[in-house]
């Protein structure tokens, strides 16, 4: 499997509008990561914030509805990666535990978005309230200097941070192709059905357009679904399609069959796409299906709740000094 | 006792048990009484022998022979390989000869080796020598007899060296192994062409039965020749006969016993066996007779400038050994003929053996008592301190040189005979059997000449003992100190006695009334001996009738005379006149006591090319080990550069796992989508 | 509505940068508290699900992480009480004795040495029972 470096350029130049910000933020957070010297927070900050435009320009699809929902959810994963990054880059540790409280209240919104109540109270009882507040005693404990030299340092910065974005991009990347965009697809469909509509060939030549373009996308579409029975469908429809398209004769009936063929399983997808919202009053549903589903989970769950206990015990506890 | 399966295997059994008992108890045992096993193992198995011969002897067959039956040793395909003995009446022989001189020879040894620490190891060592020569001449096929063959060559080796730790001597074993390994190169291949073109079949009697077809094959001729290859390098015939004057460096019972009397036969016995093999090749036949009359004539005129008296019976070995091949040699196509030369070799093989051991053992009595000095301007007229060593020296030279009666001398003029027989002969190379019958007998009067050198510088003149006599021990001082000094010695002089144990005085006394009376006894004018060794079943022949020719005798007894006198005025009339004549004749004289530079010769020849190649053969080894080494240091140079990534941040571990995993999703991501 | 991508956005983000906390700060506070932040962007991706699919499983395998966390929490700040007390410093790679024998500890270049601790003097009271400095020293009443 030769990947040539030509491929993969072309492969990044296709996909420009997915990197850009990302390559913006992987900057940003190299330069905001602590260094004892030469620590560029004004450059950071501007590619962090030149990062977060685009990605709202690029990534963002602008022409859906504006409700409150989505507006809380921008703004909640905003802070969340707003105070994510704070939290890497801070150099006093206490204000980075302060962070990572932002990032849990804005996650613990997220699952509210979510219809996820139980949850969200449970985030912020735990973590919020308990975790976080046992490391910022240890910290005060340990360092009451508030930050020492180890912190004013990273480990290999670049590499790390690299590592993590190309990461990043790849999950992008994968994302990007698992859920593409629903306005395109709605798009591709209607152009099938008025195809299909047509009578005589050239009705359907003209309907669909460039041949080579149309061929190209149905078989980028049934790539895409590969080994459903929808994807298994379109990609019947496209044999047949081809084999009338292409013979010497072509046969409208045999094409408006294909064309058929292909829209029926795309209506499919559509409906599976869109689907009802799960009701948020879900806590005595959770509560329920906790209790008889996972009641081994929740046992063994306390179990383990009350061995970590012992065992932090057990570990700190100083020996009673022997000596006379 | 009587049943010949139980005695065959009895001759070379009890000497076998003997190297095994004296091995395995000698060292922590047994120690100074290690001898006992090996003089026991060789006695009975002497009266063994003698009871095989005399019971093949009265037998009433033509041409008795006993078998043992056979078992299969192992079998390779189409090669089989038996193990059986079988003896008739040339095995007989040879096997009282090897025995008896064997007995004696380890009686002499008790008193020759007291003083060594390896004492358990030599007469072990003996014991297996004395079994692989018995087993040697018992065998019934090739593959048996070479087994014994290298069998031999190992305990010479051994016995050679069995002063290790002198670096001469370790020399010496190695070349005598390395050169008879030459020999048995050929050796084995002839066997080989042999088996191959003559059904098959490894036995003696099968190959000598299915030879009787193919007369005159260029086969048969080519395989003759390779089995002379093998007797030739174990009997020290030209070109390969460097090895046995080096092989003196062992100790004077081993020279006796395998270096004149037993191991060197052996390339004799294997002709004598395969004489209806040479019968039928004649051009064979004639080069085994020209190398062993030029080898003996070679032998002979190296002989007469060495001042090494064991290098000076050496040399006679190889010499008497020529003259044996020239009787095996005198065959030609005609049967008779072939049994009276074979039968004449093996009658001075057998007296040879016994004049010969002696005159080993005599210069070894001289040696031990003169404290390990053998050089013999060194020491002179030591007739006086060595009564008996003298008389049984001179009874073995006068058997050596072949003057009537002397056992000698029956034999020498028996091979006069097959010589002269053969030179009358119808063959074609008649007059080349002339020749040699001349070269013959100018030996004979050379080796008369050089014997009585010997005899004369040893033991007459003015008594001159060298100081090393007196350090060693060997004799009885007056004082009970080994280490007497020199000044001393010339005051308790009379009181020196070098010969007082009888079992230094027994053996020698014992072989020099064989080596006077044997041929006498059994050949003498009615031919026993031979008439015996006619009835072996190589022969398959009437000997013919024998006829006494009194001009041979006259003359070779002429020769033996003058040679006997020739040295008597060069060396106790006129001692010194020997320098003189030495002086006009240099570059003679220089190439003669330098042995004419075979060693030399064949150090550049075969020994320097051979180190080429096996500095050669080093660089490649350094290749190839340098590239096991370089593919064994790769994991280290491999862990070395890898190390680093060990340093103990946790940090750093998880880094490198995350980054190894990004590259290969992002690889995975590309690819999926191109 | 908001399609599910988002929301696994907005979770591979939180993620990433809870892996890059990690692998870059040298505190152990903060160490843990980035690996708390990827097990965050996990949940988001859980309840993302889970309402995708229109069941609570998601929801409820995001309890029992809070749960596992929670103990994971109390446990590593055990150990890192631990750690601290043999160092006195919450730095972590103090901790290299793993290595490889024949390696050197990789140290900061440019740290400056290390300040002295200071030992504050606190007063001394005289012992009690003893008689003050001064016994002649009259009380001003």
């Amino acid at each position: 499997m030769p990947i040539v470096g030509t491929d993969i350029f072309l492969f990044l130049l296709r996909h420009w509008k997915l990197l850009v910000p990302l390559a913006l933020a992987f900057a940003a957070v190299t330069m905001l990561l602590p260094r004892p010297r030469h620590r560029a927070i004004v450059w950071g900050g501007v590619c962090g914030l030149a990062a977060l435009i685009l990605a709202g320009c690029f990534w963002v699809r602008w022409d859906n509805p504006v409700s409150p929902e989505v507006v809380l959810f921008y703004a909640f994963s905003g802070m969340a990666i707003l105070g994510g990054v704070s939290m890497i880059a801070q150099r006093n540790p206490a204000r980075s535990a302060i962070s990572f409280a932002v990032v849990v209240m804005n996650t613990c919104g997220l699952f509210l978005l979510q219809a996820a109540p139980f949850l969200m109270a449970a985030s912020i009882v735990i973590y919020a309230g308990a975790i976080i507040v046992t490391f910022l005693f240890v910290l005060m404990l340990a360092q009451q200097a508030g930050f020492s030299n180890a912190d004013d340092r990273s480990r290999e910065p670049f590499l790390a941070t690299l590592a993590g974005f190309v990461l990043l991009g790849s999950f992008l990347l994968i994302l990007e192709r698992t859920f593409p965009d629903p306005k395109h697809f709605s798009e591709f469909l209607s152009r099938v059905e008025t195809a299909a509509q047509g009578r005589t060939v050239t009705e359907i030549t003209t309907a669909l357009g460039d041949k080579e373009a149309f061929l190209m996308e149905v078989k980028r579409e049934a790539r895409r679904y590969r080994g459903t029975d929808e994807g298994i469908k379109i990609q019947q429809g496209l044999d047949d399609l081809m084999a009338g398209w292409e013979a010497r004769e072509p046969n409208a009936a045999e094409m408006q069959n294909a064309l058929a063929t292909i829209l029926e399983a795309g209506r499919k997808i559509q409906e599976r796409n869109s689907r009802e919202d799960l009701p948020a009053e879900n806590v005595a549903g959770l509560g329920r299906t906790l209790f008889s589903d996972y009641l081994l989970a929740v046992e063994l769950g306390g179990t383990l709740l009350l061995v970590a206990t012992i065992g932090a015990i057990a570990i700190t506890a100083r020996r009673a000094e022997k000596s006379a | 006792m009587s049943d010949p399966d139980t005695l065959l295997w009895l001759v070379p059994g009890f000497p076998l048990a003997a190297c095994l008992i004296t091995a395995f108890l000698g060292p922590a045992l047994l120690r100074r009484y290690s001898h006992w096993p090996t003089i026991l193992g060789a006695l009975c198995s002497l009266a063994c022998s003698l009871l095989v011969l005399l019971s093949l002897y009265g037998s009433t067959i033509d041409h008795p022979e006993f078998h043992t039956s056979p078992h299969t040793w192992f079998t390779m395909g189409n090669f089989k390989v038996a193990f059986a003995l079988q003896a008739d009446a040339l095995t007989a022989v040879m096997l009282v000869a090897v025995t008896f001189c064997g007995t004696f020879i380890a009686i002499f040894s008790t008193w020759y080796m007291r003083d060594e620490n390896g004492y358990p190891r030599y007469f072990a060592i003996m014991s297996l020598f004395l079994f692989s020569m018995t087993g040697l001449v018992l065998a019934n096929n090739f593959i048996a007899l070479y087994a014994f063959w290298e069998g031999v060559g190992l305990c010479s080796y051994l016995l050679i060296g069995f002063w290790f730790q002198k670096p001469s001597a370790a020399a010496a074993a190695r070349k005598a192994f390395l050169v008879t390994r030459l020999g048995d190169a050929g050796m084995i291949l002839g066997i080989m062409l042999l088996w191959s073109q003559l059904g098959h079949s490894l036995d003696f009697t099968d190959i000598f039965f299915n030879a009787r077809t193919r007369a005159d094959s260029p086969y048969l001729t080519v395989a003759c020749l390779l089995l002379f290859c093998g007797a030739v390098g174990k009997s020290a015939q030209f070109p390969l006969h460097v090895w046995l004057p080096d092989a003196m460096e062992g100790p004077s019972p081993v020279s006796a016993l395998i270096h004149a009397a037993t191991m060197v036969t052996a390339g004799v016995y294997l002709v004598a066996r395969c004489t209806p093999l040479f019968v039928l090749a004649p051009v064979a036949q004639i080069i085994v007779a020209c190398t062993g009359a030029f080898t003996a004539l070679l032998a002979a005129s190296i002989a007469v400038t060495q001042f090494d008296l064991k290098r000076v019976l050496a040399y006679s070995t190889i010499s008497q050994l020529g003259f044996m091949f020239m009787a095996l040699g005198a065959g030609m196509k005609d049967k008779d003929l072939a049994v009276v030369g074979a039968s004449a070799a093996i009658f001075h093989l057998f007296t040879h053996a016994f004049f010969k051991a002696l005159l080993f053992l005599a210069a070894g009595s001289v040696m031990l008592s003169m404290g390990h000095v053998i050089d013999m301007r060194r020491f002179s007229g030591l007739r006086k301190a060595l009564p008996v060593t003298h008389w049984t020296f001179l009874c073995g030279a006068l058997a050596l040189a072949g003057v009537i009666p002397f056992s000698g001398f029956w034999s020498k003029d028996q091979i006069f005979d097959a010589v002269l027989g053969a030179g009358e002969s119808s063959s074609p190379f008649a007059w080349l059997y002339l020749i040699l019958f001349i070269i013959g007998l100018l030996t004979a009067a050379v080796t008369a000449f050089y014997t009585f050198r010997a005899y004369f510088r040893t033991f007459h003149g003015e008594e001159k003992i060298p100081p090393e006599a007196y350090q060693h021990g060997g004799h009885e001082v007056a004082d009970a100190g080994h280490h007497a000094a020199p000044s001393a010695a010339v005051s308790d002089h009379a009181e020196q006695k070098f010969e007082t144990y009888w079992a230094q005085k027994l053996p020698l006394i014992v072989l020099a009334a064989c080596a006077a009376l044997v041929g006498l006894v059994c050949e003498g004018f009615w031919h026993w001996l031979t008439d015996f060794l006619g009835r072996a079943t190589s022969f398959r022949v009437e000997m013919p009738a024998h006829h006494v020719d009194y001009f041979l005798i006259l003359v070779s007894t002429l020769s033996a005379v003058g040679g006997i006198a020739l040295a008597a005025w060069m060396y106790y009339f006129r001692p010194g006149i020997a320098e003189r004549i030495a002086a006009r004749m240099p570059r003679l004289h220089d190439l003669s006591s330098r042995r004419f530079l075979f060693d030399e010769v064949y150090g550049y020849v075969v020994v320097g090319p051979l180190k080429i190649a096996a500095l050669i053969c080093r660089f490649f080894d350094g290749i190839v080990d340098g590239i096991v080494d370089l593919i064994g240091l790769s994991p280290r140079v491999l862990a070395r550069i890898l190390q680093p990534i060990q340093n103990g941040l946790v940090q750093f571990y998880a880094l490198v796992m995350i980054v190894f995993l990004t590259a290969f999703m992002a690889i995975f991501v590309i690819w999926f989508n191109r | 509505m908001i399609p599910l991508s988002n929301y696994l956005i907005v979770g591979a983000i939180l993620f990433v940068l809870g892996m890059i906390g990690f692998l870059t700060r040298r505190n152990l506070i903060l160490m843990f508290l980035s690996a708390e932040m990827m097990l965050q962007g996990v949940a988001i991706n859980l309840v993302a699900f889970a309402r995708y699919h229109g069941n609570l499983h998601g929801q409820v395998f995001t309890l029992f992480i809070i749960t596992v966390a929670a103990c994971e929490a109390a446990l590593a700040l055990a150990l890192v009480l631990m750690l601290y007390r043999s160092r006195r410093s919450l730095d972590v790679s103090l901790w290299q004795e793993l290595r490889e024998p024949g390696q050197e500890a990789i140290l900061d270049l440019d740290a400056p040495p290390a300040e002295p601790m200071i030992e504050e003097e606190l007063p001394k009271l005289t012992p009690a029972g003893g008689a003050p400095a001064s016994p002649r020293e009259d009380s001003h009443v």
